[in-house]
């Protein structure tokens, strides 16, 4: 196997499928290291990790934090909401400041779409994407596809459903380059408000009917709903959001029978998916959580056993 | 990369046969309560080589005797230097270690920083009363005050050299040779 | 004082001819052969010799942010450019929407004196959109042209206003056309790239609503306007059928969008030298403005010179502030992105960038090389390969697109009122 070159993992946009397919073999032996009696291995011993995170996150933080820690790197957290913050300005201040601890991973997330690239000339460190905006969620994507890799054996010519708020969902977007770098067809399906402009140029296909795009999937992931959206008009009521997007009994039974039902959590229950089907589709999503911690291990371990002298080429 | 060519065949088939058949002996000779003992192999040819102790045990004495694998990769101390992606393998322990006798197994003793890695990792795992470490073959160089308990073969070797042991389970025949860097 | 260029390509924009050009004081007395003794010559051998351009739309950032650039920066970048008259806008701090601001800066500029500067007066007070500013006030301190740039009037019942109180003055209004609650938090073009990589896009639509409604209000009060720096296929196309029709509208570009698209925005990761409003826009959107240029559609090139720390500009595309500096190169880009490659000929260009201008803002002894005219001139080399760098930059801003970026042509010497006021290093 090649040497681990990816010194960011910024999104799933500049993975290749091989380096995809190294993260979930990693991922893998992890799952045994969580189900030790002593559930941590020195692999990352005096290693510096800091999540910065400029948006709340309680979930994904703790993922990574218990990641590192099971790697025995010391684990530093600093959280600050981005409106506190003087318009970013401080984003690159607070990079530069941290960079004086030498620390070796920054996992960041921040609610500028795409702009790790350019904060990563601040730092030594290598940057791990918690989520840009609503750019990519990397992680997140992997994990998922990690969690579908286990259920179905392959990843390949599966066919994904997304649905719900797709224009501003990172986990959208990962997922999408995701599972087409294993030529597996992804559609959408929402209100045609919330589909990106030109979204098809991405070759995606494009659903407003949620019976009808569920007859195909493999798999389905449904999207968590901000309620503020109501306000903004993407649509007119979470009542008639539901009515046309929400996962019922009834719009399961037109699903294929082993048809995955994936979310990044957390689940507005009887938003996305009606509670009715809690006992069904519950343990897979508390699956995800499980494999999250695994694929981050990964994604840590990776980044931070990588050669160094491979640094000068970057 | 380093490559090397082929030097001198050290043990066939045969020899490593009766090599274990002895270490075997050894072992429970030793160790009287034999329903103490855990057998542990370090990936990748260590766990074949304990598959194929626990083996002739049973037939010896009719016991069989657990069986665990363990890959050392995340406790190496060269993580950050190695050239290809350290790849973790299965690590998988049997039983509980408290108060059993761990009998580690792997083919090569050479600088005794994998033995290290070993050690570390089973103390992770609980506080066996005993560990004891058993190879195949040890050639020397040892880099930390390391020692193994049971040795099939002590062969001189040279730092440039490198000793390969090969099984059937994976390589398709058994036999070990020294392998010379070529210049 | 008398100086003359000698054995010059002389190039107006309807008509090219080889020789000589007297300049008395500030004023040009022959053009064509100059036998007489002068004070000072300059042999433009193998050079070109061009009326000095005029931009309608800078912004030179006095008052309010002077770290950025200022009348005396902005002038030198306009002289490097071979710009004689530039045109700032008011989205100062506070905003020139006074007499007294515009007088300052009418003073200002004539005590520099590299090249001339007349300041916009903004349309409403504050450039808040609410109430009309003194015309006859900013008339009267050297204004002859009025926008809010920066902002469109959401109260298409002021613009109305405006566009037929600026009449009594003889002002230009010039519009600076977006629907804001259609782009608000948008920072790129709407498309498959802002959809690809989840940035808040503004959709061309944005544009093309406010160009339509101001067209249709000139055409209903039977006025004039300017609408400013048009990016899209769709402003294009609808001020096409305006022309038709009679509507006296005019219009400008700048040289970045036909140059850049929102490609470039993706090919440099988001960085904030590569944001602009309005935006880089599509491959057709680029197409369609260069063809509109040659055609005539697009009436003029503008800068839209709009410096900004590099601070500022390091900051995460989505907060940078937007513009490019546009003064020093405007000549250099157009010529190597256009002339080169055969969109236009020379003679267009100088109609862009010098007559046109001039006509559009009302000077009749401007934009062109002939006797009694101002001795407003540019000299340029045409086969003159160089590299855009950094440390060239005059502009107190030092961020562009265009860094590192070959250009074909420079401008070696700038004559305003008959004094040399810029010469190639």
């Amino acid at each position: 196997m090649e040497p681990w070159q990816k010194k960011h993992i910024l999104g799933i946009k500049d993975l290749t499928r091989e380096e995809m397919e190294t993260i979930f073999k990693i991922a893998h032996s992890f799952r045994e290291l969580s189900q030790r009696e002593v559930k941590k291995a020195p692999a990352l011993r005096g290693k510096t990790i800091v999540n910065l995170f400029f948006e709340n996150s309680t979930r994904t933080k703790i993922s990574f934090e218990l990641a590192g820690k099971r790697l025995s790197a010391d684990v530093l957290n600093f959280s600050s909401n981005m409106s506190s913050l003087n318009k970013g300005e401080t984003i690159v201040d607070t990079i530069k400041n941290l960079e004086s601890y030498h620390p070796d991973i920054l996992v960041i997330r921040i609610g500028y779409s795409h702009s790790l690239i350019n904060l990563s000339q601040y730092t030594s460190a290598s940057i791990v994407n918690a989520g840009d905006g609503s750019n990519e969620h990397p992680t997140q994507c992997l994990l998922d596809m990690f969690t579908v890799q286990q259920e179905k054996g392959a990843l390949e010519d599966l066919r994904v459903l997304i649905v719900g708020d797709i224009m501003h969902s990172r986990v959208a977007r990962s997922n999408i380059f995701g599972f087409q770098k294993f030529n597996s067809r992804v559609s959408v399906c929402a209100p045609p408000t919330l589909i990106p402009y030109d979204f098809e140029k991405l070759g995606v296909e494009i659903h407003d009917d949620l019976d009808q795009a569920l007859k195909e999937a493999d798999v389905v992931i449904m999207l968590r709903i901000q309620k503020e959206r109501q306000q903004e008009s993407f649509f007119p009521s979470i009542r008639e959001y539901v009515e046309n997007f929400s996962l019922t009994p009834e719009r399961l039974k037109k699903a294929k029978k082993d048809c995955l039902i994936l979310h990044p959590g957390p689940v507005n229950w009887d938003v996305e998916i009606s509670s009715q089907l809690k006992e069904i589709v519950h343990p897979l999503i508390l699956k995800q959580v499980e494999n999250g911690l695994a694929v981050r291990m990964a994604v840590l371990y990776l980044v931070g056993t990588r050669k160094r002298e491979y640094e000068i080429s970057d | 990369m380093d490559t090397y060519k082929e030097k001198t065949p050290l043990l066939s088939d045969a020899d490593i046969k009766r090599i274990l058949l002895r270490l075997a002996h050894q072992v429970l000779e030793k160790n009287t309560h034999a329903e103490q003992l855990v057998f542990i192999g370090i990936q990748t040819r260590g766990v074949y080589l304990a598959q194929r102790l626990q083996k002739i045990v049973k037939e010896l004495e009719g016991i069989e005797i657990p069986l665990g694998i363990l890959d050392i990769t995340l406790y190496r101390d060269d993580l950050t230097t190695v050239s290809e992606v350290p790849l973790v393998k299965e690590t998988k322990i049997p039983c509980d270690l408290k108060n059993r006798i761990v009998i580690l197994i792997d083919d090569v003793l050479f600088t005794g920083r994998t033995i290290r890695a070993a050690l570390d990792e089973i103390m992770d795992f609980g506080r066996p009363h005993r560990i004891e470490l058993l190879v195949l073959i040890d050639r020397g160089h040892r880099e930390l005050p390391i020692r193994a308990d049971f040795v099939g073969k002590n062969i001189p070797t040279a730092k440039n050299e490198l000793v390969e042991i090969r099984l059937k389970e994976i390589d398709g025949k058994d036999e070990a040779v020294i392998l010379r860097k070529k210049r | 004082m008398k100086l003359a260029i000698r054995n010059a390509h002389i190039v107006n924009h309807d008509k090219k001819i080889r020789g000589d050009i007297l300049i008395h004081n500030n004023r040009i007395e022959t053009v064509g052969e100059v036998r007489e003794k002068v004070d000072k010559e300059i042999d433009a051998q193998g050079k070109y010799v061009l009326p000095g351009f005029i931009d309608l739309h800078t912004h030179l950032r006095s008052p309010g942010r002077e770290d950025t650039e200022d009348l005396y920066s902005g002038s030198r970048a306009a002289a490097k450019g071979g710009f004689t008259t530039i045109f700032c806008m008011p989205n100062t701090t506070p905003a020139l929407d006074n007499e007294g601001l515009a007088q300052w800066i009418t003073e200002q500029a004539r005590s520099i004196g590299l090249v001339d500067i007349y300041p916009v007066g903004a349309i409403s007070k504050g450039r808040q959109g609410k109430e009309l500013t003194e015309f006859g006030g900013l008339k009267k301190a050297g204004c002859l042209s009025l926008s809010d740039d920066g902002d469109s009037l959401k109260n298409s019942s002021l613009m109305r206003r405006a566009i037929e109180y600026a009449k009594m003055f003889g002002l230009l209004i010039i519009s600076h056309c977006e629907d804001k609650t259609l782009s608000a938090g948008g920072v790129m073009r709407e498309g498959a790239i802002s959809s690809k990589y989840g940035i808040r896009g503004i959709p061309c639509a944005s544009e093309a609503i406010m160009v339509f409604r101001d067209i249709e209000l000139t055409r209903y009060l039977n006025a004039r306007i300017h609408i400013a720096h048009i990016s899209t296929q769709r402003s294009v196309e609808i001020i096409r059928a305006a022309k038709a029709q009679g509507v006296n509208v005019t219009c400008e570009t700048a040289p970045h969008y036909m140059i850049l698209t929102d490609h470039d925005v993706e090919a440099n990761n988001f960085h904030g030298n590569w944001k602009v409003n309005p935006p880089l826009g599509s491959h057709e959107d680029r197409a369609a403005l260069t063809r509109a240029l040659a055609e005539g559609v697009i009436d003029c090139i503008a800068t839209d010179h709009a410096p900004h720390s590099e601070e500022e500009k390091n900051l995460p595309f989505e907060e940078a502030p937007c513009g490019f500096i546009g003064l020093e190169w405007a000549f250099a880009l157009s010529y190597t992105g256009l002339v080169k490659k055969k969109v236009l000929t020379l003679g267009q260009l100088v109609e862009k960038m010098s007559y046109n201008p001039a006509r559009i803002a009302g000077f009749s002894d401007k934009g062109y090389i002939r006797p009694e005219n101002t001795a407003d001139m540019v000299i340029v080399d045409l086969d003159c390969p160089e590299k855009i760098e950094r440390t060239d930059i005059v502009s107190k801003s030092k961020n562009s697109p265009f860094l590192g970026r070959e250009v074909q042509a420079k401008v070696v010497c700038t004559i305003h009122q008959g004094k040399v006021v810029y010469r190639a290093g």
